[in-house]
């Protein structure tokens, strides 16, 4: 046998076993499947934000040769069953839930709004089809404030809600709110809005559906973040069972919370496909992308802050409006979440918080890298508004604020406890990486020039996992299963319900379970993306590092154990004595009398054994988070403003982060960088913008616009890896991040930059000429 | 339509494209070259970026017919005797991408550039790649990929 590997794969940047495909133009992406008979769709849209639908005419579209059918909402309506939003469905929304076909049937509800779908020989023919379809429409005001569609005036977008409440008004307090802000030395208050954008990977929406009426099994070829929840979307609203419905994917070009469940298109394609018997593809442009997949992150608050005159943040009082867009989606849940992090890792001793969800004529409002990443914003904005009113440094101000580390620990004002938090060692590791000191006097010399740099930072935490609650039955985030295998070539086989879209799991979860089973790296495989093999499971909520890491550590070792139990027989040995190390099956002591795993696996596939002995080399393992943790850090940013141009340069860019044990670092660090970029994108580019009518105003690249390699900095890693909780399992989540804690480091650097200007910010999107508008708007004091 | 001929990765091929097609959507849809990645349709993103006799070319913009004559290079064609050329091979040693959904354009950007460039800086490598939209990334990983290839190639 080979030597015994000593050196551990988790831990190491292994370079990932997806890039070779990738690098060569072999990833196999939803849009380059290609069935036989294949079909093409395309869907009619429309211009208008909200308006009564009068008729559909279809027949010329229908007559055009390629052509091969025409489905309106009517249509759609025989052949589908009315039904809640599957993820909605799945979180058990049970709030207001607005009715609505797939297609537009009675009216459109937003620019973009799906009224019919034309399915063809070619995509080229589709579109031409769609040209032919003529919709006439009846304006209805547009609904498209928050503020509008909370009054009672405003038309209500659903007909069976009667208003435009998505989420009732709630209010909850903790702690003695009341008597905090009356004892505190001054109450602040701010308005805060933050701005909607959205996800936009880079690949779009889309599924190729292929029913065959034979076997009565629709097979849906998909870009999810869950083949099991997309199936069982499709499976419901078709009116189909489960096991009629097989969902698969392949390589899928990025989503950051977009492709959950299956959309009203997806689900459109799929009962065409049904309808004309053949396989039908969709794959939806930009254009579709950016007006119609889905928005996220528009928020405004009111805030109070009760704050004592050295710096102490004693509570906040907030009053929260989110504007959740037309159709159903994830923004209702969003306040929940908002309300328990909003303390993050400080010592406020009360929160007050209400919340109030708006329907109104734009995109449905979607899960994005972090839904609830506003509250960090909001508190992260407000710790800089106070130091700024006290004279305080914004470093200063948050380790004064931040809750000890205690045994038991300190819990936060909404209930969990900060066990196992770093935000105090991220702060100091910021400002030993970062010489404050020296960019202060930096700043000043610059500024003596007219030149305007600033510097800011933030600290976040986030519950990737979270941490165990004493009184559950499992962990913060229920159960995930994995099913692994020995398989005859040696191969150890990991069927998880994980749906990577960038995260790296092929690489990821081999490199753990190599090392707890005992084989190469190369050795292990990890089968994602088919409904009918792998088990029920989710990629999203920064929840794979550790549930997923965790159960295929102890999925590893348990299916190691029934390896070594079998090989006992097999080998003559004690199965205490035995080993597998590069895999290989060997005796303590003996290193001669190694098998490979191949053979033992042959061995127990020959069934050799009588049925005293268990031969099947499978275990069915589940993982309840263990003893969890959060994961968080401090950003710190350094921007110069050009006040002439009212451009940002982002100079310098630190993180300081912890997410427990690392897997493979570079994985991480690309997570991080990911996240950061998209958080300076949030605040110096990107914008969902509508006008007063409703219209979309960003539907190309070149409206709305993403950051680029000249926007986007070098971004210094520093990692924590402070506090183990667990006995085996301590990698946290890591995906969210980045997203969540860079729009407030950037926008506390870029106050920064202007304080001489006197600016203060009350908001999270910051172009050129916003930048301008904030100068010309300040009130310089002395 | 008419019959075209192209080399596309050094093959001659023919095909009968409808004048309105893309270059892109001819190659993915009429030779099965599907690494050639459409991201925005319209020029924006450099998804689709090929390269065309020697030159980096945004394959949604051009239309197959435009194609005619001239010699097309996908990302299909840079491995060699199925080995990853080495810009590939400097970009997975560099961990430069997540989804991979834009890496083909990046892929035929860079090596469009470094045929141009053999010893680009920093700055420069940013610039010439500021035309290809990465979401996953924040790009510097993609940046030290590109550096790392180009210090290989300088000690070749």
């Amino acid at each position: 046998m080979t030597a015994i590997a000593a050196e551990r794969y988790t831990g190491a940047s292994i370079k990932r076993s997806e890039d070779p495909r990738i690098l060569t133009g072999a990833g196999r992406y939803v849009d380059d499947i290609k069935l036989p008979g294949m079909l093409h769709a395309a869907f009619v849209r429309s211009p208008l934000a909200h308006a009564l639908v009068l008729s559909v005419d279809a027949e010329a579209a229908r007559a055009l040769p390629g052509v091969v059918a025409v489905l309106t909402g009517a249509d759609l309506e025989t052949m589908t069953v009315p039904g809640p939003d599957a993820l909605m469905a799945l979180l058990g929304w049970a709030g207001p839930t607005p009715e609505f076909t797939l297609l537009a049937t009675d009216k459109v509800r937003l620019v973009g709004d799906p009224v019919a779908v034309v399915v063809a020989e070619s995509r080229y023919v589709a579109e031409d089809g769609c040209d032919l379809v003529e919709v006439e429409y009846d304006d209805l005001p547009p609904v498209v404030t928050a503020a509008f569609a909370l009054d009672p005036s405003s038309p209500p977008l659903f007909a069976n809600l009667g208003d435009n409440i998505a989420r009732p008004h709630s209010r909850t307090e903790f702690g003695d709110v009341s008597g905090t802000f009356a004892d505190a030395d001054r109450v602040i208050d701010f308005h805060i809005d933050v701005h909607r954008h959205q996800n936009v990977p880079m690949e779009g929406r889309g599924c190729v559906a292929s029913y065959d009426a034979d076997l009565g099994v629709l097979t849906v070829y998909a870009a999810t973040q869950s083949v099991h929840v997309t199936r069982l979307a499709v499976a419901a609203r078709l009116g189909m069972t489960p096991d009629q419905v097989r969902v698969l994917a392949g390589d899928i070009g990025g989503s950051f919370g977009l492709k959950i469940g299956a959309s009203r298109e997806e689900l459109a394609v799929a009962a065409a496909s049904r309808l004309v018997g053949r396989p039908v593809k969709w794959v939806e442009d930009r254009g579709e992308n950016l007006t119609a997949s889905g928005q996220a992150r528009e928020e405004s608050f009111d805030v109070r802050a009760a704050v004592s005159n050295d710096g102490d943040l004693l509570g906040l009082d907030v009053k929260m409006i989110i504007d959740t867009g037309s159709y159903p989606a994830l923004g209702v849940t969003v306040p929940d979440i908002m309300q328990a992090m909003l303390p993050g890792p400080y010592k406020l001793a009360a929160l007050g918080f209400e919340s109030t969800a708006a329907i109104t004529n734009k995109a449905p409002y979607v899960a994005y890298r972090g839904p609830w990443a506003s509250e960090t914003f909001v508190r992260e904005r407000v710790l800089d508004l106070i130091a700024k009113d006290l004279g305080l440094d914004p470093v200063q101000i948050r380790l004064r604020n931040v809750a000890p580390r205690t045994d038991p620990p300190a819990l936060m004002i909404t209930g969990r406890p900060l066990v196992g938090v770093t935000s105090r060692e991220s702060l100091e590791r910021v400002a030993e990486l970062v010489d404050f000191p020296a960019f202060r006097r930096r700043q000043a010399q610059a500024r003596a020039q007219g030149r305007y740099l600033g510097i800011g930072v933030a600290t976040f935490i986030e519950a990737a996992p979270g941490p165990r609650s004493p009184e559950g039955p499992s962990g913060p985030m229920g159960l995930e299963s994995m099913r692994l295998r020995l398989e005859e070539d040696g191969i150890v086989a990991l069927f998880t319900g994980q749906m990577p879209h960038g995260q790296s799991h092929q690489t990821t979860l081999a490199q753990i379970a190599a090392d707890e089973f005992g084989v190469p790296f190369e050795q292990v495989r990890v089968v994602v993306g088919d409904s009918d093999v792998v088990p029920f499971g989710l990629t999203g909520g920064s929840r794979s590092a550790t549930m997923t890491g965790g159960v295929a550590l102890h999925g590893a070792r348990q299916l190691k154990a029934k390896v070594l139990d079998f090989a006992a027989h097999l080998m003559e040995a004690s199965a205490q004595d035995l080993l597998i190390t590069d895999g290989h099956v060997w005796v303590r002591g003996d290193p001669a009398s190694a098998i490979a795993v191949s053979e033992v696996a042959q061995s127990a596939a020959s069934g050799q054994f009588g049925d005293d002995v268990d031969a099947t080399l499978e275990v069915q393992a589940t993982f309840d988070g263990g003893e969890g943790g959060w994961s968080g850090g401090t950003h710190c940013a350094i921007v110069e403003v050009d006040v002439e141009t009212g451009l940002v340069k982002v100079e310098r860019y630190v993180a300081a982060e912890d997410c427990g044990a690392l897997i493979n670092p570079a994985v991480v660090e690309g997570q991080i960088r990911g996240g950061v970029a998209q958080g300076i994108g949030a605040v110096l580019l990107e914008r969902s913008a509508y006008a007063e009518d409703g219209n979309f105003q960003s539907s190309t690249f070149m409206d709305y616009l993403m950051p680029t390699a000249c926007d986007v900095p070098r971004i210094e890693i520093d990692h924590l890896e402070t506090v183990p909780l667990d006995a085996d399992v301590n990698f946290r989540g890591v995906g969210e991040g980045g997203m969540i804690v860079a729009p407030p480091t950037i926008v506390n650097a870029i106050e920064d930059a202007l304080a001489p200007f006197g600016v203060r910010i009350y908001e999270q999107h910051l172009p050129p000429a916003r930048i301008l508008e904030l100068i010309a708007e300040a009130d310089p004091r002395p | 339509m008419d019959a075209i001929t192209l080399t596309v990765n050094g093959a001659a091929c023919t095909g009968s494209p409808e004048a309105r097609k893309t270059l892109a959507d001819f190659l993915r849809d009429d030779l099965n070259l599907t690494g050639t990645h459409l991201g925005c349709e319209h020029g924006a993103c450099g998804a689709c970026t090929v390269i065309v006799d020697g030159r980096a070319v945004r394959s949604c913009l051009m239309l197959a017919v435009q194609a005619a004559g001239h010699e097309v290079t996908t990302i299909e064609g840079l491995a060699i005797d199925g080995e990853l050329g080495p810009l590939q091979q400097a970009l997975w040693d560099s961990h430069s991408f997540q989804c991979g959904f834009c890496t083909p354009g990046f892929v035929m950007q860079a090596t469009a550039f470094l045929g141009d460039h053999p010893d680009p800086d920093e700055q420069e490598i940013r610039e010439a790649l500021s035309g290809n939209i990465c979401r996953c990334t924040g790009y510097q990983s993609i940046i030290e990929g590109v550096l790392l290839a180009a210090e290989r190639n300088r000690a070749r």
